[in-house]
């Protein structure tokens, strides 16, 4: 017979996020310099960086692309709240600075406070109806189109653009205060 | 609010907002009825659904709205400890700053004893407060200085002075093949020029069990005077497990070996040229370099990476699923080249070149070719398309000609004879392309087994994969891979070697609680392996396992009853004897018809009309 050998549940989660972790952070820094000529001697501090963080890492394994998908999803979630929670701490600890927006921007941007709000408010949805928490996960740190998020949650892709406009709607009505539960 | 309350909301709120805006408020008020606050959540709702439309609300990517985040806290911290112009570092005077990262920056220094111009990289303090850091600093240093080969940055001097760690190199006057590529398109005999250099140092590397592990343009130097190639960055080499029997005695080289061995199966490098394996966090060998030498020169030739997702995590999916495509598709290029390329990228590494020294020499040999070709253009005028892909020029006697056309052609059959086995592969590995009108329903499903050798209860060399058919050693353990072009409901026991008895027992294998989310459904092109996160590994009771599977377009509600058994709490074994009275029967009535199978080197594919596909997956194993 065939047993199953169990090596003891590693958190995958744990194991990606300095991957995930690093890759944001060049990502972040095409996006802000638009793609501006790159610089070898940076690429490669981040990649010394990503080795350093992960030397003591051990091995990941995921079962397949939606799997895998669900995880960077989360990772992406959990880095980008990581930071905003240390920026909302070091913005209430030093000297309040002001952060204008860029007038030129096309979408709205969560920015840090708002981003921590946002993350509560998908906490209490993932409570009501996990689902639709889920496909804003997926679209929104995730970076996932609608027909990867229906391959991830074995939907059909109409049903991810309802859960997306009823899940998005509510949180719209969550962070403008204008909720009344 | 409760679940009820809210599924609901959403029910009128989704079908009122696919209505006109004038029918709207006719169909709340109407679903509402009475209820006066829920006509008021969902009118709210509706209001805000308009207004994150217009506002773009969470519209764009959570990463890019705040990228600000994101850079502000790690980027700043090196600027402080800059050396200035004429500065003096020990023997090294500061000529000029080259670069900065968050590393520490690099400077073009004069090493004064030695009147000689080098570069010098100075680490950041913040780093080389940080002892792990410090640590990787050093291997690089050990590592790169242990290779003496000419397309290998030679590595001069390592050290602290006035508390400044620093490491000083060669310094090469030149561009990296990244910026390369950004400004100009490369001719095909530039590329092989420097592919072949990159796997000269990569020989050389290997050769002294160092994989470098991070092969990609940006690592890659052109000294701008004679276009030598240089391999810089040997920060995440890593030393591998020694072939032969060497002598460690020197006890300084066994602990620079322990300390370069990191654990296998740790994420490395970019990702664009990262191997399956290292994508996986598998362990990695020499043949990861094979694979993103590979990757970069289809970058040189195509101008494009074979695999770029949007995210990294698309990357990494392409890398591990796509087929990278044909060289050919938007440049004219030799079919051996394109064969080489595309074994270099094989995804498995048993499959690729074994060594760069073969892969050096292949394209050694493709380089003399076309050199021969693009003597044969200057001097007869047959047009050849091979030679119109000309190499470097070489100045030739044109007394050779005779003997040049006869190389040709027979270089010409080769090439048709390798062209035509590829054709015929790549119909091989895609059984469902229709090439004819396709039969009625006919419904098929793909499987593959991932062997994981171990050994004292440790994983042991890459995984690799198999079409199913093989004698396994006992510590074997294995995964099987599942996927099929049309979704259906999947269903798999294990039978073991005692066989037919009396009394059928049978060991639940899918579907579980937890595999693919509890569910026995496989979508369309969905890849399933089983198990997830572990293996499958052999008892032992030796003799042929087999692997009933079922494939049904409906689900089958009593093989449903498998997931019950597939726990900790029963090992797997199916208990209820009526339901293995069952399998056995269903398993007995649906055999026939057998559906058609085709074997390719690494996967199986099953094909039937009918609407159960039953097939045993027989395993021999010691």
């Amino acid at each position: 017979m065939l047993v199953e050998w169990s090596d003891g549940n590693q958190s995958a989660l744990d194991e990606l996020y300095p991957l995930v972790y690093d890759e944001l952070h060049r990502l972040a820094r095409r996006y802000m310099s638009r793609e501006r000529k790159d610089h070898t001697l940076q690429t490669t501090a981040l990649i010394n960086e990503a080795y350093v963080r992960l030397v003591d890492q051990r091995n990941v394994r995921w079962s397949n692309r939606s799997h895998f998908f669900a995880i960077s999803a989360q990772i992406m979630r959990r880095i980008l709240i990581d930071h905003a929670r240390r920026h909302a701490y070091a913005k209430r600890g030093g000297g309040a600075q002001q952060v204008s927006l860029d007038e030129a921007a096309t979408v709205t941007p969560v920015q840090g406070s708002e981003l921590i709000r946002l993350d509560e408010a998908l906490k209490s949805l993932a409570e009501m109806d996990p689902r639709r928490s889920q496909v804003v996960e997926l679209r929104y740190f995730g970076g996932l189109n609608n027909e990867e998020i229906a391959g991830v949650l074995h939907v059909s892709q109409n049903t991810v653009t309802r859960d997306w406009n009823m899940a998005r709607a509510w949180l719209h009505q969550q962070l403008t205060g204008s909720a009344s539960n | 609010m409760t679940p009820e309350r809210w599924q609901q909301i959403s029910r009128i709120f989704e079908s009122a907002i696919s209505l006109d805006p004038e029918a709207r408020a006719a169909y709340v008020a109407d679903q509402c009825g009475v209820d006066e606050s829920l006509r008021s959540e969902v009118e709210k709702l509706i209001d805000s659904h308009r207004k994150a439309s217009e506002e773009n609300f969470i519209g764009g990517l959570a990463a890019e709205n705040n990228a600000a985040l994101l850079i502000d806290e790690n980027e700043v911290q090196t600027e402080h400890r800059t050396l200035k112009k004429g500065q003096q570092l020990g023997s090294y005077v500061i000529v000029d700053l080259l670069g900065a990262g968050g590393m520490g920056e690099v400077y073009l220094a004069k090493d004064t004893r030695l009147d000689r111009t080098v570069a010098l990289k100075v680490l950041a303090p913040n780093i080389a407060a940080d002892k792990r850091r410090m640590q990787r600093f050093r291997q690089e240093a050990k590592v790169a200085s242990s290779l003496n080969q000419p397309n290998i940055l030679t590595i001069f001097d390592f050290g602290e002075i006035d508390g400044l760690t620093f490491l000083a190199t060669e310094y090469i006057d030149g561009e990296t093949l990244r910026d390369y590529l950004h400004t100009k398109r490369l001719k095909l005999g530039e590329v092989l020029d420097i592919a072949m250099q990159v796997l000269a140092a990569l020989d050389a590397a290997h050769e002294a069990h160092i994989v470098h592990r991070d092969i990609k343009p940006e690592n890659v130097m052109i000294r701008r005077r004679d276009r030598v190639v240089k391999v810089l960055d040997f920060g995440l080499a890593k030393v591998t497990e020694k072939k032969t029997a060497t002598r460690a005695s020197d006890e300084s080289e066994m602990e620079a070996a322990t300390a370069l061995k990191t654990t296998p199966g740790t994420f490395m490098g970019t990702i664009n040229y990262m191997s399956p394996q290292q994508a996986q966090a598998h362990a990695v060998d020499e043949r990861t370099d094979i694979w993103s030498t590979g990757v970069m020169i289809y970058e040189m030739v195509t101008g494009a990476m074979p695999f770029k997702g949007a995210t990294s995590s698309h990357t990494i999916v392409q890398i591990l699923e796509k087929d990278p495509g044909p060289l050919s598709k938007q440049v004219k290029v030799p079919a051996e080249l394109e064969r080489i390329v595309l074994k270099a990228m094989a995804k498995n590494p048993e499959d690729r070149y074994q060594t760069a020294k073969d892969m050096l020499i292949d394209l050694r040999n493709l380089k003399r070719q076309l050199d021969v070709s693009a003597e044969i253009e200057r001097t007869s005028s047959p047009s050849m398309p091979q030679a119109t892909v000309a190499a470097d020029e070489m100045p030739r006697n044109s007394q050779k000609t005779r003997v040049l056309v006869f190389a040709l052609i027979a270089m010409a059959l080769v090439t048709a004879a390798i062209f035509g086995v590829n054709i015929w592969r790549s119909s091989r590995a895609r059984p469902n392309v229709p090439t004819s009108p396709a039969p009625v329903a006919e419904r098929s499903l793909t499987y593959w087994v991932t062997v994981q050798k171990f050994r004292n209860g440790k994983p042991y060399q890459d995984p690799f994969t198999q079409p199913g058919e093989m004698l396994f050693e006992a510590d074997y353990q294995i995964r099987l891979n599942f996927r099929a072009p049309q979704s259906g409901h999947l269903y798999i026991v294990n039978e073991g070697p005692s066989g037919a008895s009396t009394t059928p027992e049978f060991n639940a294998v899918f579907p579980t609680p937890t595999a693919n989310g509890g569910s026995s459904l496989l979508s369309a092109e969905q890849i399933i392996q089983i198990p997830e996160q572990t293996w499958l590994k052999f008892d032992r009771q030796e003799g042929t396992e087999k692997l009933w599977l079922v494939f049904s377009n409906e689900p089958l509600p009593d093989l449903e009853r498998i997931g019950e058994f597939a726990g900790p709490r029963t090992q797997g074994q199916i208990t209820d004897p009526s339901l293995n009275k069952f399998i056995q029967d269903f398993l007995r009535t649906h055999s026939d018809p057998k559906p058609d199978y085709e074997k390719g080197d690494t996967l199986t594919t099953l094909k039937s009309t009918s609407n159960v596909i039953v097939y045993p997956i027989k395993l021999q194993h010691h």
